[in-house]
């Protein structure tokens, strides 16, 4: 009983507990505050990074491999698997405006499957939007113009079918969707959406016309590709001109500022990985360093015809939902997909062996970056070992100097009958006490800031911003995580329980850590010493 | 000393339960001036300090016996060893061990020797039959004037035990610190008190366990003439009311005369100076 009512009094009764409390709560919330917005932003670039990948993707690069139907139609029909997708991966070149070519990734998609497998349809940027993005106070966003509402639902429908009706033919025809960045017609906007650029272009007769670099609204690119033989070899590069339908953001600057989507069959038809239709010398080989340009050659009566079947360099594969806990693991799930595409070789004698095609899961692909999320966790890690440590020393200083300021209280309850267990406990208690408040308040700290971290920061800026325009006439930017940088659109803002619940413990324990040394001091303090103790 | 006609009655303590050695049973031992039995008795009580490598003898073979209800005084110089002689009655310390042709210490408390305790033994011995007094009162600062007073049976009951005999302890605590005159101070902490009124509180405090032995080491040093007179009554009137058995050290022999027989420490030895 003495130890509660001591505990009580020592700790309302001292600045030194309550001092050291304050530096708990102040540590344990940095350290939740640091690993909850830390952690949130590099969840936001993992899932980014999944966001055009699906869960699985089988992949033959470069030549690629055929009879992707039958593979497709297997994985679909197994309970495991949602939907997959087929998905062609080159490099080649695009003509921008101004005649800038760049190097970039192109992936030919089926735009139906392709939304099926991947977060595609999210990524799509022009579309109408009903609420303004969330740091967009202003309702800036051409998105929300509810008089574009029309055009933007047709770009979303386009970008969905990666084809556009042309103007003069009034065919579907194929079209690209562009990452956000590729083009360079975007702003990027304080807010961290995009706003099409203007060009003011004057007139011979003195007047000035705005025009509008908006791509989706008109014009078209030349993308470059080199096709490859059967065996790998770069055959003559193509080229095609191409309507831009939409653009997409992925959330990943490198995905957004170097990648390409067309659609599957006019990337097919360039890369020659199409159905042709073959002659073929009875008896040849099937594959000759002529392949593709069996035009050219010379009809002959003995050849006859054979179909080569369309090709793709992967399959995209998401796994279905489960809510169950049954659920197979990701990197079960890839094994479960290289065991249904060892059916499918098996069927087939011109696919890549099961053991030799590349199996890989989302976080296979993303390796860099769950590697850094990784080295989060360890840096976590360290901050707290340090942190930690910190807490035990302040404790541990403050209780070696409470004790001996009380060791006379120490030496009247010995004479008062109390043991040395009890005397210890009293501090043990004491340091645990200063550990529920620490990491309690600390939690809370935590909670009340990471809540309202987007408002805070735009707290902070603004009044940079009202400091600066006062001092010196040009406003500061005061912005920590500036929407215009790419990854930080919008700070996580949500402490997840398990994390505070390690960090509150970490907090507890090292309180009591911090205790233990001193507690036993004042155990093993002789009673008479602490009496006589001036 | 003649003992004046009926004043105010100190409150006894709650009853403290079966826990405590044989209040109740005698001690086999004769007192020899009274005949009564003895309560406590010590024989061959040696201490001696280590200062680096050199022993400082205190006590050289202390024997002393007091029988139940006396009031003892202990009268040395400043220096001759009674704060250590009734730290090793109280259980706070433990005698020398025996060896090099010195026999072992006997602290004989109702048939049982302290000297040969175990920690745990000693601790409730602390907490249940000894009271102690000390100079300096000793008082937490931190804890008002009740809570300190009650400190002894926290200890005592634990923290269930406590919980339930609470409020029977707190009337106790006020009964006991509303003799002593400072019922207006229960809620005061020590730093708001005189001198005089912080040793009130701290013999409340001793008496809250209602030990059998009260151990005051000199409870007047610290206060003026006056002051540590209205002590002694103090003391005077609980050893009148409860039959207490105290041991009081002083080094002044005026202080010591108001006990029924007093003892001097000379030389680390006892000398008996007075019946
Ligand atoms: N822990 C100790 N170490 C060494 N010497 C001590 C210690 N405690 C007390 N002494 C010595 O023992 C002697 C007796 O001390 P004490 O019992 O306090 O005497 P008194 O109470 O009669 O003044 C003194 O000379 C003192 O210096
Ligand atoms: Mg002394």
């Amino acid at each position: 009983m003495y130890h509660a009512l001591l505990t009580r009094r020592y700790l309302t009764s001292k600045v030194m507990p309550l001092l050291a409390s304050l530096a708990v709560v102040l540590c344990t919330a940095m350290v939740l505050i640091t690993w909850s917005v830390m952690g949130g932003f590099l969840m936001n670039l993992t899932q980014a990074g999944r966001s055009l990948i699906g869960d699985v993707r089988i992949a033959w690069p470069s030549v690629g491999f055929p009879h992707y139907d039958d593979l497709i139609e297997r994985l679909e029909a197994d309970p495991e698997v949602a939907g997959a997708a087929p998905l062609i991966e080159t490099f080649g070149m695009i003509t921008l405006l101004e005649n800038k070519t760049e190097g970039v990734l192109i992936r030919g998609v089926e735009g139906e499957s392709f939304a099926r497998v991947t977060t595609y349809a999210d990524t799509l940027w022009w579309k109408p939007l009903a609420e303004p993005m969330k740091k967009d106070t202003e309702r800036e966003d051409v998105r929300l113009e509810p008089t574009d509402h029309d055009l933007l639902e047709r770009l979303y429908k386009d970008g969905l079918s990666l084809s556009e009706i042309d103007r003069e033919t009034g065919q579907r025809e194929s079209a690209l969707v562009l990452g956000i960045e590729v083009g360079g017609w975007n702003m990027r906007t304080d807010w961290g959406g995009y706003y099409p650029r203007v060009q003011f272009i004057n007139g011979s007769d003195g007047s000035s016309e705005v025009q509008n670099l908006f791509m989706p609204a008109g014009g078209e690119l030349t993308v470059l590709v080199v096709p490859l033989d059967s065996r790998g070899r770069p055959m003559e590069a193509r080229t095609a001109k191409l309507p831009v339908a939409n653009e997409f953001e992925s959330g990943l600057y490198d995905i957004d500022r170097k990648t390409v989507l067309m659609d599957l069959k006019a990337l097919q038809r360039m890369l020659r990985m199409h159905e042709v239709k073959r002659a073929v010398r009875s008896g040849d080989e099937v594959s000759s360093p002529l392949d593709g340009f069996f035009e050219d050659a010379e009809p002959a009566p003995e050849r006859e015809v054979v179909v080569a079947p369309a090709r793709v360099t992967a399959v995209l594969v998401r796994q279905a939902d489960s809510d169950d806990s049954s659920a197979m693991d990701l990197d079960a799930f890839r094994e479960h997909c290289r065991a249904i595409y060892a059916e499918f070789a098996a069927a087939h004698p011109d696919v890549p062996d099961a053991g030799s095609i590349g199996v890989e899961t989302w976080e296979d692909a993303n390796r860099m970056m769950i590697e850094a999320v990784k080295k989060e966790t360890g840096l976590v890690l360290i901050i707290f070992t340090f942190i930690s440590i910190t807490a035990v020393f302040l404790v541990f200083a403050i209780f070696w100097a409470m004790i001996s300021e009380k060791t006379k209280d120490i030496g009247v309850l010995r004479a008062l009958g109390a043991s040395r267990m009890g005397v210890a406990w009293l501090w043990l208690r004491y340091g645990l006490a200063i550990g529920v408040v620490g990491s309690v308040g600390g939690g809370l700290l935590a909670w009340a800031i990471v809540t309202n971290i987007n408002e805070i920061h735009e707290g902070i800026a603004a009044s940079g911003a009202w400091l600066g325009q006062t001092l010196t006439g040009v406003p500061w930017n005061w912005y920590i995580w500036d929407p215009k940088v790419y990854v930080f659109k919008e700070i996580p803002h949500s402490i997840e329980p398990w994390k505070a619940a390690t960090v509150l413990i970490f907090g507890l324990l090292s309180c009591l850590f911090g205790a233990l040394v001193p507690a036993a001091r004042a155990a093993r303090m002789h009673p008479v010493k602490a009496l006589r103790f001036e | 000393m003649s003992t004046p006609p009926e004043t105010t009655r100190l409150p006894d303590p709650v009853a403290t339960g079966t826990g405590q050695h044989g209040s109740e049973s005698r001690a086999t031992t004769q007192d020899r001036a009274s005949g009564d039995a003895a309560l406590l008795r010590v024989t061959g009580l040696r201490k001696t300090y280590r200062l680096g490598r050199v022993d400082v003898p205190v006590l050289h073979g202390v024997d002393i016996e007091f029988g139940r209800g006396e009031w003892i005084a202990i009268l040395g110089a400043s220096g001759s060893g009674k704060s250590t002689l009734l730290h090793l009655i109280g259980g706070l310390d433990r005698p020398d061990k025996p060896g090099n042709g010195k026999p072992r210490a006997t602290i004989r408390f109702n048939a049982r020797d302290v000297a040969s305790f175990s920690h745990a033994e000693l601790d409730r011995y602390r907490c249940r039959d000894v009271g102690f007094v000390f100079q300096f009162y000793h008082l937490l600062p931190e804890l008002t004037v009740t809570d300190n007073v009650l400190l002894g049976a926290m200890i005592r009951h634990g923290r269930f035990g406590y919980m339930a005999k609470r409020a029977d302890l707190r009337k106790a605590a006020a009964d006991l610190l509303g003799a002593f005159g400072l019922k207006s101070r229960l809620r005061h902490k020590p730093s708001q008190l005189s001198g005089g009124e912080r040793q009130r509180v701290a013999i409340a405090r001793a008496l809250i366990n209602d030990p059998t032995l009260l151990l005051a080491d000199e409870p007047t040093g610290n206060l003026d003439r006056k002051t540590g007179a209205a002590i002694l009554d103090v003391l005077a009137e609980i050893r009148r009311e409860r039959g207490q058995t105290m041991l009081m050290v002083t080094h002044d022999p005026e202080i010591a005369a108001r006990a029924d027989r007093i003892v001097e420490l000379v030389d680390g030895r006892v000398v008996e100076a007075s019946g």
